[in-house]
């Protein structure tokens, strides 16, 4: 179903929202910072920035998350699961990329034998309302990852910025029960003629120059290639790509506090860390940042392509927008490519 | 031109198999940006460049290459990080080749992002200006009005103890006042300090590139990442967020070299070196010590003194 | 929807010390719910996280078989914050489980065929659950020769010294226990794991092998059941790795694009030699 809503009507449209579900939208940390936050009031809503700094898989995969609280009382132990989630959610603004990622997660975290439930919960009891992005940046690459600047795909409602309205499409069954919301028009011809021109504008504007089709049977040839003793030389083993990245979802499980009581705890963790697989005897079986970046890229483009047939990756750029010392992405696709210059330092 | 005299002088090196690799700065994919680049042959050499966006701090590497022979492209204020890792032993003699450049102030490109609308994709610099241009836009920019904070107090710029300058000194004179945020900082009252610190550390997702990047970061197990004793939890509650930077930021007393790496690496755009700048001038005030300037004395909390102040004892 | 993060309460029934060295400990556990003890069911090779809430989670072998209906055993080797925890558990105190979880050793292939049981030190744990499962009466006639050989560096180190007296009795077993340095009591062999099971020489026609230990030993071992001409595929071992959820949602535990907690924690050596040396 396509529908409008003119942009007078998008604060009241907000705030609309906001009385019957527990609204999650862009906001402004600082200046050049945004994150997703539950909305106190539709002024908070900053949709100005191309893409925020921490992606949308925090709001079903939370950086810290309680998964338990717990009491001791002498010999006994008392658990206590963690409350459900009383309201319904929207998420609003997140981008194509973004919500592509959450389905990826989706495909580890709820299987065939055991559930993330708290991850699971939280997907089940959120509506998504996707933004198309008309000003992708050139460090966007969605196109070469499989998706697009526009793709619908994870939505429930997508909307497309027209200047002076949002041209909105009810993508699912969740999105069509938003049909009557008096503040939904039905959108003219012209309105979706724009909507073309700017698809197609952006379309243009990512093209498809990221080589990382095929990359999963390439990198299957390269274990031992000196590729990896080069790669990782500038990397100096912070965790901004990993806890930028949206599809990355490794975590760390921790109890926090003991007697008489304490929660068990869940954070993100990055396997760019050297703990991440130091065993307590002291072995490490990836000691240098060597074999976390062969670890990290592998993973993203090999591993999980054999597992769940799509690569780990949605092209957001966010790597390489907030990597400390310009490591890009990119590049080392390329590299593995048959494109890729002779010699590393080539450009 | 500096570019010139540094590829010539890493080239030599290799040549004369002085040093394994030179870790210099090269160009790589995005405008107002470059990256850390190790070259190992002299014809690789001549991807080495030089400008105003060379903003890491290289001596951060030498950890990582601590088995090579190293040859590394240095500022004023890595110079004096790399001194001050001598002093603690962190490399051996003989082990580094530094060539020094006389720094020009570095840019900070978010002050650049945020001067127009719409993404830069393309920028050059052309004596004190810096061209960007966009989809939409073009426009010239002075240098000057665009340049770190950390940079426009510096009063280090040469470096010193740097085996070779490939330019003629540049004056030091800085453009603000030194300890310029540091005094700001003070002036405010305690409640405002402490809002002011709660704010910024509230941003924090606990990436570590503040960590990473900083030169002076390299114990094998950080105070954060101590199990037992366990200091703080590994999540996002205020009060760890702001015991880290804290303490990160006391862990550097005595041998930040004040080079802004960790500010310029947090991508929540948080800001750390005030913490350092008041750190360093406390240092400066009470042991009349400034980072990296002197090769023989060891840094003051290393060390102690019968005539060290005790004043504060009461 | 069963939350598979949340452990199930257990208590410690009976615990003892195993070795001199006090750096081992065997926990004897039992549920504290029936329907849970009832709901319980592994087979030999699985593992189960243990919480002492507080101070963490780790991954254990189960030592015990499911033909000892009632408690389950775990020996725990003192190392960090959670093992050392688990030393210091007295009886009566409660602990938490997961499990079982990962995938066990192929006891459907091991039918009508004979088995080799190689272990070292103190990764026999899961060992001494396979054994007890195949000399079960239900379970023995249903394969061939077995043959275990069992090394420790010391003879105070050696696991579950009771239970290998009995089994040396045993006419149905081949047992060979073996010590890197005896001592003065020591009345059996003496010798590294690997030249001992060259001088066994066990034969490799009809055998699975099945071979835990600490890294160095296996390295060994390897050669000389290639020797002995052991395919690759019926070579099993269990892998240890650093692990967090145990069911292949938290990401560190993989090997290559298998998960040591779910895909595993046994392999064949012949799918171990296609993945890449993480481990």
């Amino acid at each position: 179903m396509k529908l409008k809503l003119d942009k007078k009507d998008f604060k009241p449209f907000l705030q609309s929202l906001m009385d019957e579900y527990d609204l999650f939208a862009p906001v402004q940390l600082a200046e050049g910072v945004s994150v997703f936050r539950k909305i106190g009031h539709p002024e908070e809503v900053d949709l100005s920035s191309a893409n925020t700094q921490k992606p949308a898989k925090e709001l079903f995969f939370p950086q810290s998350e309680v998964m338990f609280r717990y009491e001791k009382v002498g010999n006994q132990n008392q658990l206590l699961s963690m409350e459900e989630e009383k309201r319904e959610r929207i998420l609003f603004g997140a981008r194509p990329c973004d919500i592509e990622a959450i389905s990826i997660i989706e495909k580890v975290f709820v299987g065939e034998e055991y559930t993330d439930v708290y991850f699971l919960e939280k997907r089940m009891k959120t509506i998504i309302m996707g933004l198309g992005c008309n000003h992708p940046l050139s460090t966007c690459f969605c196109s070469s990852a499989g998706g697009d600047p526009f793709l619908r795909a994870g939505s429930d409602l997508f909307f497309i910025d027209l200047g002076e309205a949002y041209f909105v499409e009810l993508l699912t069954e969740k999105g069509m029960a938003f049909h009557k919301n008096k503040f939904f028009k039905e959108a003219d011809p012209e309105d979706l003629t724009l909507v073309k021109e700017l698809e197609e504008k952006a379309f243009e504007k990512v093209g498809y120059a990221v080589p990382v089709e095929g990359i999963e049977k390439r990198l299957d040839l390269m274990g031992e290639s000196s590729f990896w003793d080069r790669v990782h030389e500038k990397c100096v083993g912070c965790r901004i790509c990993t806890y930028l990245c949206p599809t990355c979802h490794c975590f760390d499980i921790v109890d926090e506090g003991e007697h008489p009581c304490g929660q068990r705890v869940r954070n993100w963790d990055s396997c760019l860390s050297p703990l991440y697989s130091l065993e307590t005897s002291g072995h490490n079986p990836r000691p240098t940042c060597r074999e976390r970046t062969r670890q990290r890229l592998m993973h993203k483009f090999n591993y999980f392509p054999k597992n769940f047939n799509q690569v780990a990756c949605v092209g957001c750029g966010r790597c390489i927008l907030y990597c400390p010392v310009h490591f890009d992405i990119r590049k080392a696709i390329l590299w593995t490519s048959p494109k890729r210059p002779k010699r590393y330092e080539e450009r | 031109m500096l570019q010139e005299k540094i590829r010539e002088k890493a080239k030599e090196l290799l040549e004369k198999k002085a040093v394994d690799l030179v870790i210099g700065f090269g160009e790589w994919t995005l405008p107002l940006r470059t990256t850390p680049l190790f070259i190992r042959t002299p014809e690789g050499t001549k991807n080495l460049i030089w400008n105003s966006f060379c903003e890491n701090n290289l001596a951060v590497y030498i950890h990582k290459f601590s088995q090579f022979k190293v040859g590394i492209v240095v500022k004023g204020c890595d110079a004096r990080s790399i001194t001050a890792l001598s002093l603690e032993k962190r490399f051996k003699p003989g082990q580094l080749f530094l060539i020094g450049v006389p720094c020009q102030r570095m840019v900070d490109r978010r002050k650049v992002n945020r001067a127009v609308k719409g993404e830069i994709l393309q920028a050059r610099e052309e004596g004190d200006l810096i061209y960007v241009k966009g989809e939409e836009f073009e426009v010239s920019l002075k240098r000057d009005d665009f340049l770190y904070s950390s940079c426009q107090v510096c009063t280090h710029r040469n470096p010193i103890h740097a085996d070779i300058l490939v330019g003629d000194p540049v004056e030091e004179s800085p453009l603000k006042e030194p300890y310029e945020e540091a005094k700001a900082f003070e002036k405010m009252s305690p409640e405002e300090r402490w809002r002011f610190f709660e704010k910024e550390t509230s941003r924090c997702i606990r990436c570590y590139a503040c960590r990473e990047v900083c030169p002076m970061c390299y114990c094998t197990e950080c105070f954060v990442d101590s199990s037992n004793p366990k200091w703080i939890e590994k999540g996002l509650s205020p009060s760890d967020l702001e015991f880290y930077h804290i303490v990160r930021a006391y862990h550097q007393t005595g041998r930040c070299s004040g080079c802004g790496a960790c500010e310029r690496a947090c991508p929540m755009g948080i800001r750390l070196t005030y913490l350092t700048q008041k750190l360093n001038r406390d240092v400066k005030e009470l042991y009349h010590f400034e980072t990296g300037i002197d090769t023989e004395a060891p840094p003051p909390l290393s060390t102690y003194e019968i005539e060290d102040k005790q004043d504060f004892i009461k | 929807m069963k939350n598979p993060y949340l452990p199930i309460r257990m208590v410690v029934k009976k615990a003892h010390v195993e070795t001199t060295d006090r750096m081992l400990r065997t926990l004897e556990l039992s549920f504290l719910n029936e329907e849970d003890a009832k709901a319980f069911r592994f087979i030999p090779g699985q593992f189960c996280e243990l919480s002492v809430l507080g101070k963490g989670e780790a991954p254990f072998g189960i030592a015990s078989s499911p033909t000892e209906n009632g408690s389950l055993k775990f020996t725990i080797n003192k190392a960090g914050v959670v093992t050392t925890a688990l030393h210091h558990l007295e009886e009566g105190s409660e602990v938490g489980i997961r499990g079982p979880l990962g995938n066990a050793y192929p006891i459907d292939l091991f039918k009508g065929k004979n088995v080799l049981v190689i272990g070292g030190g103190f990764a026999f744990t899961t060992l001494r659950s396979l054994i007890v499962y195949l000399l079960h009466p239900e379970n023995r006639s249903k394969v061939n020769e077995i043959t275990v050989i069992y090394g420790a560096r010391m003879p105070g180190l050696l696991l579950y010294k009771e239970e290998l007296k009995e089994w040396e009795k045993r006419s149905d077993l081949k047992l060979v226990v073996t010590v890197d340095w005896g001592d003065k009591d020591w009345k059996g062999k003496v010798g590294l794991v690997p030249n001992v099971l060259e001088e066994v020489a066990p034969t490799s026609k009809n055998t699975y092998a099945v071979i835990c230990g600490p890294p160095i030993m296996i390295k060994f071992t390897f050669p000389k059941l290639m020797v002995l001409q052991f395919p690759d595929e019926r070579i099993y071992t269990s892998l240890e790795k650093r692990m967090k959820c145990g069911i292949g949602k938290c990401g560190r535990c993989n090997i290559g694009h298998l998960y040591v907690c779910k895909d595993g924690p046994v392999f064949n050596y012949a799918q171990l030699k296609k993945l890449p040396k993480d481990y």
